[in-house]
């Protein structure tokens, strides 16, 4: 049973569109969608914040800014900055991503004032900080998840969108359970249609990163149509980080810690029921 | 009235007469127009099944609401009852004829009756004009288009039939705007039958919206949905239909010789890629159509359009074949003859295993390219053993006692995915009501795809409800009348927005989805008169019997007995597949 109405599922959405080749015309469709559909959010670039809020004045959709974006390896001083611009340009919220290689340095202190800095040049601004699950092992994630709390962040976030993977329930279940109910959970990559949208939001998202909104919107509508359909038993394996482990992609260590969890896996026998 | 002309005529060719057909603003509403309206019409007209090839079988051309508005509203449908498989069949295509129809003045024209010679038609200012076409008889459909462009005004859009149709061949098709086909159930041939050669249509006539600015609107979100899917925005554009052929055979699901395998060796070959790389001149679209999904392709002696994913299938996995300028020939020539290149493959793939099993004295055998575009012609031109492979899988297997060997629901040939790995194709293969076509319920978007939701393609569990869900939005989407790839970068809602939008009526989703629903079950209703019930509603017995051996299907079969009763209980038809009194009364027929 889905209990979900159209409203608060738009109320759940930050509205995307971050490639580095949109231009004005799909930033302004960006925001005409989020009009008339009723999205918490648009998820843009610094450069089209002022565009986007003027675009969205008195629609009580807010502007969501991306700071350090999509790698998250620049100085704290930079990515303060762009924060401060982009309140002042009219952003309520922003998300910026930690500092990976440092997270995985076990430098956490630096991590810990890179976001401090980003929170204190943010003002009034909601930080949500992007983990960039993909590149990290649990243990990795729950020190972010942790660090972002400390340094006053209101969200943590699962992913870019630019990196290995997006959002998995597993990972978004684990940052749930660090960060407990008072912490916003954002959602974000490779949520295509409402069945990605509500295996997340049922692991304990509060918050989604999509472009594809209007669609997911309209699986939603579709649902009721055909129930037996949406929730059919899932292949476990489908919706597992470790399956979607990319060795090209991915640190070679973290690849091997994916795959490693595979082995002592409990699912492993019922993704042998479906295929063999 | 905003969307509609408000005209549809009516043109007897035997006698000449014409006259225009009322329709009701209130049966608009429940038929809208396309294959839906067309399905109504034809059953008023028709409520004892016509032979296919009788004077009292009409055949109608129909527009939607939409046509002629935002992307992709070229198309246009055309209804009667098929040759091939005896049921109600509608038949869809692109180009910009629809759009050309409508600014003639038409929502639909309906012709009957058969010309004493040789005819074609003029469409213009809500006129219908009757000119002679002897001189065009047994000309191909370039050669019969080019000839009427020179004797009609610019901007003439011509559908028309060639020799195929002319001789009647099963699964004759109309082809129009050069290259764009009606393909599907042999409607050229009965546009042959009736002695008419060709369409001619033109005009400047502006479909009425009913709210500008929310259709601008409309128009703005569209653009950026179909941008922003990868299968509209990307694959379709860059690499065509046949950009399918890497990733069904990944499936273990394109069929190869004749659905003893689900993979073919050589997919890479023959795939979008490799026609990327090799014969692709240019990208093609139809009207108002951002995506392009066609491909202008040349070989060392010819060019033309194609081949896209199911033809590239039906000469090549499914044939043994991968010598791609071969299969881009053996479609040119069922461009210019006029035939449907699905059932084309599919018979001769029948036939080669005929011989192959040693019942069939012809030599048909897997992997000859050099004789490809040969079995065409002679099919459309009815002679040699083009006269038995005009026949159709079906008639041509029973006709040598194996009729298990044709790969085909009803008479119509399957189309390229094989159903023992995707459980909600084989029904919708199963339950469609105009044989086998992968058109009616296109189960591949979640199965493989997974748009709107991923399904797991093993499975029978809620196969039944959404295959019912999709055959009855494919039957919105058809009678609107829009291009069925929009259904990957739009749902339900946007469809009744954008009606709303353009003809100012008040559609919810669970509107359309009834309308939908009441098309499915006419078209059904005509079928049982004609004769069908549950035992036509299945598939050969290949996909029970015989395990696939390689590929990530490999060991699996259809489990069609798990889904048929739930189907039938989920449509409100009885244990035979007829509807239930109560489900005609809800739905008003």
């Amino acid at each position: 049973m889905i209990d979900l109405d159209r409203e608060a599922l738009a109320n759940m959405i930050d509205h995307t569109e971050l490639s580095a080749h949109s231009g004005e015309k799909k930033i302004a469709n960006l925001c005409s969608e989020a009009r008339s559909f009723g999205f918490y959010t648009v998820c843009i670039n610094g450069g089209y914040t002022r565009y986007a809020f003027e675009k969205l004045a008195g629609s009580g959709v807010l502007v969501c800014t991306v700071v350090g974006f999509p790698l998250g390896a620049g100085t704290s001083t930079a990515k303060a900055f762009e924060a401060g611009e982009a309140v002042a340009g009219g952003a309520a919220e922003i998300d910026m991503v930690v500092n990976v290689g440092a997270l995985r340095d076990r430098r956490l202190d630096l991590v810990r004032d890179d976001i401090r800095a980003v929170v204190d040049a943010s003002g009034p601004a909601l930080v949500k900080v992007i983990l960039e699950t993909c590149f990290l092992t649990d243990e990795e994630i729950v020190s972010g998840c942790e660090l972002s709390v400390q340094a006053g962040a209101k969200f943590v976030k699962t992913s870019t969108g630019f990196g290995a993977f997006g959002a998995f329930p597993d990972h978004v279940r684990l940052m749930r359970k660090t960060v407990g109910p008072g912490i916003g959970v954002k959602a974000s990559g490779g949520i295509r249609n409402f069945k990605d949208a509500w295996r997340l939001i049922r692991a304990g998202a509060s918050r989604l990163g999509v472009s594809a909104s209007v669609a997911i919107l309209e699986g939603l509508s579709l649902y009721k149509f055909a129930p037996a359909a949406w929730l059919e038993e899932e292949i476990p394996c489908h919706v597992c980080p470790s399956r979607f482990a990319n060795l090209d992609k991915q640190p070679k260590a973290v690849y091997a810690y994916y795959k490693k969890k595979c082995l002592a896996c409990p699912h492993l026998e019922t993704f042998n029921k479906f295929y063999e | 009235m905003n969307g509609w002309m408000g005209r549809i005529i009516r043109i007897d060719l035997s006698s000449g007469r014409q006259e225009p057909v009322a329709v009701s603003a209130e049966t608009l509403r429940r038929w809208l127009g396309g294959r839906g309206l067309g399905v109504k019409l034809y059953s008023d007209m028709c409520p004892e099944p016509p032979d296919p090839f009788a004077a009292g079988n009409p055949l109608l051309f129909m527009t939607g609401p939409l046509t002629g508005t935002v992307m992709t509203s070229g198309r246009y449908q055309v209804v009667s009852r098929s040759p091939l498989t005896g049921t109600i069949c509608d038949s869809s295509s692109g180009g910009s004829f629809g759009a050309a129809l409508k600014a003639a003045g038409l929502d639909g024209l309906i012709v009957s009756g058969c010309a004493g010679r040789p005819v074609y038609l003029c469409v213009h200012d809500g006129t219908v004009e009757v000119r002679d076409a002897s001189a065009l008889w047994g000309l191909n459909t370039q050669q019969t288009q080019k000839a009427i462009h020179g004797q009609t005004p610019a901007k003439t859009s011509v559908a028309c039939i060639g020799p195929a149709g002319e001789n009647r061949v099963l699964f004759a098709a109309i082809m129009n705007d050069r290259d764009r086909a009606a393909g599907r159930g042999g409607m050229g041939a009965v546009m042959g039958s009736k002695n008419l050669k060709a369409i001619a249509a033109w005009g400047s006539q502006a479909t009425a919206v009913a709210d500008p600015e929310a259709y601008q609107t409309m128009i703005a979100r569209l653009d950026r949905a179909v941008d922003k899917n990868p299968v509209t925005g990307k694959s379709l554009p860059v690499l065509g239909t046949s950009v399918l052929v890497n990733i069904i055979n990944a499936h273990g699901m394109l069929p190869t010789r004749n659905f003893r395998s689900g993979v073919f060796n050589d997919a890479e070959g023959i795939s979008g890629e490799k026609i990327a790389e090799s014969l692709l001149q240019r990208q093609s679209a139809c009207y108002k159509c951002p995506i392009g999904c066609g491909r202008t392709t040349k070989t060392r002696s010819k060019s033309g359009e194609g081949p896209e994913y199911e033809t590239v299938w039906a000469f090549g996995a499914h044939l043994g074949i991968s010598d791609l300028a071969a299969i881009a020939e053996a479609n040119y020539a069922c461009n210019e003859l006029g035939l449907d290149t699905i059932t084309m493959g599919s018979t001769i793939g029948c036939a080669m295993e005929l011989h192959e099993s040693g019942v069939l004295g012809e030599k048909m055998l897997w992997g000859d390219a050099g004789r490809l575009a040969g079995w065409v012609e002679d099919t459309a031109r009815r002679r040699g053993f083009g006269v038995e492979l005009g026949l159709g899988s079906k008639r041509l297997a029973a006709k040598y006692g194996r009729p298990e060997l044709a790969m085909q629901v009803k008479g119509m040939e399957i189309p390229a995915y094989d159903p023992r790995g995707a459980q909600g194709m084989a029904l919708s293969y199963a339950t469609s009501n105009r044989g086998g076509c992968h058109m009616r319920g296109y189960l591949i978007m979640p199965e493989i795809l997974g748009h709107p939701v991923f399904l797991d393609r093993f499975s029978t569990a809620g196969k039944p409800e959404i295959v019912a869900l999709f055959q009855d939005i494919a039957a919105v989407v058809d009678s609107a009348v829009l291009c069925r790839f929009l259904q990957f970068a739009m749902g339900l809602s946007t469809f009744s927005e954008m009606l709303r939008a353009v003809t100012g009526l008040d559609f919810s989703d669970e509107e359309l989805l009834s309308v939908g629903r009441r098309i499915y079950t006419m078209e059904r209703l005509f079928n049982n008169r004609a004769g069908f019930t549950r035992a036509d509603d299945a598939l050969p017995p290949r996909f029970f019997q015989e395990e696939l051996r390689t590929g990530s299907s490999r060991h699996r079969l259809v489990r069609l007995e798990e889904m048929l009763d739930r189907y039938y209980a989920v449509r409100g038809w009885d244990s035979q597949g007829a509807p239930l009194a109560a489900t005609l009364a809800e739905l008003g027929l």
